[in-house]
């Protein structure tokens, strides 16, 4: 029996026994970089296994679900020292990041960072500093069905109150703030369409009436994009609903579907005024963490030959200077760059997200 | 040295799954305060949470119904009948338990979906799907349970019966005999049922869409919990969930255990071959069982060859084999098929060399103290099915919170992480197949071994082993099957990309905008990889499988 026991504890010890080395020993990570990240398409094993053999570093990639769950994962391990470079934080999340002072200034050109040929696109607009650099962007607003919302069976919604009428009742699908970028982007955007800076009660009682008015809130951009509605190639794919005429999505969404269709799409986005919302992707290394190697992957990821793949790879726009949209297909003339589009400084959204996320919980939960 | 091995078992075993619990809950309260009713009415202040206590209760109590409905039948009509190929038969009727819930969910989206019944718009089908669908998932338990009793009750017992004045009428035969049977076994497996329509995920995150269970509801808030000054409601939503969850699915347990001991009541028994006889009107419930059962598993296969035709505004389809060759080929931002299937295969061989011994263990320990100190292995046995109370987003957080205490890095240095969430998962499925077998061990060859001077390890060795083997092949091929089907990914919150499994896979697949016409098609074909070895795994096991030991999972 003293045999059987010695085999379980050696077994035991061989599995156990690397999860408590760090009790240790202190790993050498000169050699390698650590990302958190969340499903970004861009960062594909090819893109990854191209840098490793560049520069002769090891990658290893942490997976979390989505951009909040990097926030999360960065304040869990906040003082750990482990991680060098989070990728995928964006603008609504940056100034949370900033303002725990979990994120290590970089010494990166960030000349070649566009404005492409429209104001309106300055990836640097939302932050400009060495806490964090854009790799990609893109406008956030609401995309419509133009075979359905076509005048006649839907008017096309001019204002935002247009969506509390009962023709919409229960044909809007909108993420929910709490727990997807898109729809947090999205909630901003409102913020500044009802005026909050004049403490406007719009914000509070058009997110009532929406509710009201059975709207679809659901916890990501891919239930609501997807499942909910009628105008993407959600309709292709398997658990398609399709009860939803408008939803968040980003404005050059109908681009990407028209890129995929050899050239077709029944999907528009809406253009009204402080709609929209920008936003931007950022790479940031990490305090504790090794900088000197997140920079050289910053500086990899913003380099011509990777962040101009991005409308493709990644379907969001290049943060770099020149680039655009490919012709191809549709893509960029079925792309809109809204007119008048929503912006909401990253001193406030770092300042008061809690709160307005809050405020939105309320106009949800209250009665109308 | 029986009773060090058992100590080292029960420690062990606390390691893995309580310590995580211990370490989310401290660090839960932390933020949100010790203020139990507080959390509780946090969930109906929140509109991510509001009305999910009603819906869970309600879905589970009606799934569990349609369980038996559904189950029952199938269960007297293979126990009381000789059928040809029954083990095969058992075999696919008990197979979606162990089919990974979202390759179910896939199925089942499909059949619902525009190109199949197309009744996904209509919203009041949603409810009826997922309590279908829960059904599907869960006939195995009640097939297990009930059909061992059903196939060895001695035909004797009715024959005598209806000579009897209480065993006249069909009621009062019913009234003496069957309910008494199979009642223990039926609300055994009720309690089973219930639990795991009570923590559903991926059915209920899939089908019902708008409606959540408070499983899904943690899932969905976890990843921005315990940390303070952000988000902080989510840590109450957590607490109050896990508190309602916790307290609801460790009553159903101990119900279990205590109708578990019940049903093993001896009652006169028989072998098969004098239980059944031929009864081919039988085939009319086999038949639409078959299809029931088999008619998601094929939905995917058939999904996996079909491919959308995208070069324009068309919704037709085409056959084609190009979806397995970019599951098999890899593609930019996947890796190939054999790669993910290397990975599966390695984590679920790591996790029975873990599980099966640590299961083993704790089961003899239970065993042995059943006869010493029953107070205390019925306590044991139930806190060893703590896993299936305990909701994988608080041993997410746990597990994470720990690694972060103990060794950062392992998050993505440690390749065997997942196997802790494997270990968790299966252990209590080992101690459940393990216990009966010993219980049911003749302890007169021990005796006699001990009598004739062989050693504990030699009679562990050369007796009990050998008498064990079937029970322990079927616990094997159950931890493989388990763990190849298990995602991980709900478990441990963060993962090192490269460790990618065939569910990973599948899951990542599906997570990625299917603009590409490829995409679905890749993940059936991963899907169906997948089923194909639990198939053939769980086709295994019911040629080891005893008669006797059938009823346990």
């Amino acid at each position: 029996m003293s045999n059987f026991v010695l085999t379980k504890v050696v077994i035991m010890t061989l599995v156990f026994a690397p999860i408590f080395s760090g009790c240790i020993s202190e790993d050498s990570s000169d050699n390698e970089l650590v990302i958190v990240t969340y499903d970004v398409n861009a960062l594909s094993d090819s893109m990854i296994s191209q840098f490793e053999n560049n520069t002769g570093l090891e990658i290893k990639m942490i997976k979390v679900d989505d951009a909040g769950s990097i926030l999360s994962y960065l304040i869990q391990n906040e003082g750990t020292g482990t991680i060098d470079l989070a990728i995928g934080l964006d603008n609504t999340y940056l100034p949370t990041a900033i303002e725990l002072d979990l994120l290590k200034e970089v010494n990166i050109d960030q000349t070649v960072l566009s404005t492409l040929n429209s104001s309106k696109m300055q990836p640097l607009k939302p932050y400009e500093g060495n806490l964090a650099v854009p790799f990609d962007m893109g406008y956030i607003c609401l995309n419509y069905d133009s075979s359905v919302v076509d005048g006649v069976n839907f008017t096309v919604p001019s204002s935002l109150w247009n969506l509390t009428e009962p023709e919409w009742k229960g044909k809007v699908a909108l993420p929910s703030p709490i727990t997807s970028s898109p729809g947090r982007g999205f909630m901003l955007a409102t913020l500044d369409y009802f005026n909050w800076q004049n403490n406007d009660e719009g914000f509070s009682n058009w997110w009532t009436a929406m509710k009201d008015n059975n709207v679809i809130i659901t916890s990501g951009w891919s239930e609501a994009y997807e499942t909910h509605y009628t105008g993407g190639y959600g309709e292709y794919t398997e658990g398609y609903i399709g009860d939803a005429h408008i939803t968040v999505s980003y404005c050059h969404s109908p681009g990407v579907e028209s890129w995929y269709n050899g050239n077709w799409t029944k999907s528009a986005s809406l253009d009204i005024s402080k709609t929209a919302f920008f936003q931007v992707e950022y790479a940031s290394a990490i305090r504790g963490g090794n900088s000197e190697n997140a920079e050289k992957f910053i500086e990899y990821l913003i380099s011509p030959n990777v962040n101009s793949q991005m409308p493709v790879e990644n379907l969001m726009y290049s943060v770099l200077e020149g680039e655009d949209l490919p012709e191809e297909n549709g893509y960029r003339f079925h792309s809109l760059i809204p007119s008048d589009p929503a912006f909401i400084s990253s001193q406030d959204i770092g300042k008061n997200m809690e709160l307005w996320l809050e405020e939105w919980n309320v106009a949800m939960t209250k009665s109308g | 040295m029986q009773k060090v091995l058992g100590v080292l078992a029960v420690v062990l075993y606390t390691v893995i799954t309580i310590i995580p619990i211990i370490f989310a809950l401290d660090r839960l309260i932390l933020v949100s305060g010790f203020d139990p009713i507080f959390w509780v009415q946090s969930l109906d202040k929140n509109y991510v949470s509001q009305g999910t206590i009603g819906f869970t209760f309600i879905q589970s109590f009606f799934s569990t119904i349609l369980t038996i409905l559904i189950g029952f039948p199938i269960a007297w009509v293979l126990g009381r009948y000789s059928w040809p190929f029954k083990s095969f038969l058992r075999s696919i009727l008990t197979l979606p338990f162990v089919i990974p819930a979202i390759i179910a969910a896939m199925g089942v989206l499909t059949i619902t979906g525009p190109y199949g019944l197309d009744i996904r718009t209509n919203e009041s089908t949603w409810w009826w799907t997922l309590i279908l669908s829960h059904a599907w998932f869960n006939i195995a338990l009640i097939i297990r349970f009930c059909e061992p009793v059903l196939s060895t009750l001695n035909p004797n017992l009715e024959e005598q019966l209806l000579l009897l004045p209480n065993g006249v009428t069909f009621y009062s035969r019913l009234k003496n005999l069957w309910v008494p049977v199979l009642a223990p076994a039926v609300a055994a497996a009720s309690c089973m049922t219930f639990v795991f329509s009570f923590t559903s995920f991926a059915l209920v995150k899939w089908i019902t869409v708008r409606d959540k269970t408070l499983e899904s509801t943690m899932a969905e808030v976890s990843s921005s919990s315990g940390i303070q000054g952000y988000m902080e409601s989510s840590s109450d939503i957590v607490l109050g969930a896990s508190l309602i969850q916790f307290l609801v699915l460790l009553t159903s347990l101990w119900l279990m255990s205590v109708l578990q001991r019940k049903r093993q009541t001896k009652w006169q028994q028989a072998s098969e071959n004098l239980v059944q006889n031929k009864n081919t009107k039988g085939w009319l419930v086999l038949v639409p069982a078959i299809f029931f059962v088999q008619l998601p598993l094929i939905s995917v296969i058939l999904g996996s060859l079909r491919v959308r035709d995208a070069s324009a505004d068309s919704t037709s389809f085409k056959w084609s084999t190009a979806g397995w060759s970019e599951a098999l080929q890899g593609s930019y931002s996947f890796p190939p098929l054999s790669e993910a299937l290397l990975n599966s295969m390695i984590y679920s061989f790591t996790t029975l060399i873990i599980a099966l011994p640590l299961g083993y263990a704790l089961a003899s320990t239970i065993h042995m103290l059943e006869e010493k100190n029953l107070r205390l292995s019925k306590i044991l046995e139930t806190y060893t099915m703590l896993p299936f109370a305990l909701s994988a987003a608080m041993i997410g957080l746990g597990v994470m919170l720990g690694i972060i205490k103990l060794n950062p890095s392992a998050a993505y240095d440690f390749r065997f992480l997942p196997v802790l969430a494997h270990v968790i998962i299966t252990v209590p499925f080992v101690i459940r197949i393990i216990l009966p077998a010993l219980r049911s061990f003749d302890l007169n060859y021990e005796e006699n071994a001990k009598v004739l001077g062989m050693n504990k390890l030699n009679r562990f060795l050369k007796i009990k082993l050998p008498l064990m083997k079937g029970s322990i092949l079927v616990a094997t091929v159950f931890t493989l099957a388990m763990s190849l089907g298990e995602f991980g990914a709900s478990f441990i919150v963060a993962r090192n990309s490269e460790w990618t499994t065939l569910p990973l896979l599948i899951d990542s697949l599906r997570g990625k905008p299917m603009k590409d016409p490829f995409t679905v098609p890749a993940s059936n074909a991963v899907a169906t990889v997948l089923m194909i070895i639990t198939m053939i795994l769980f086709l295994v096991v019911e040629s080891f499988r005893k008669q006797k030991d059938r009823g346990m999972f």
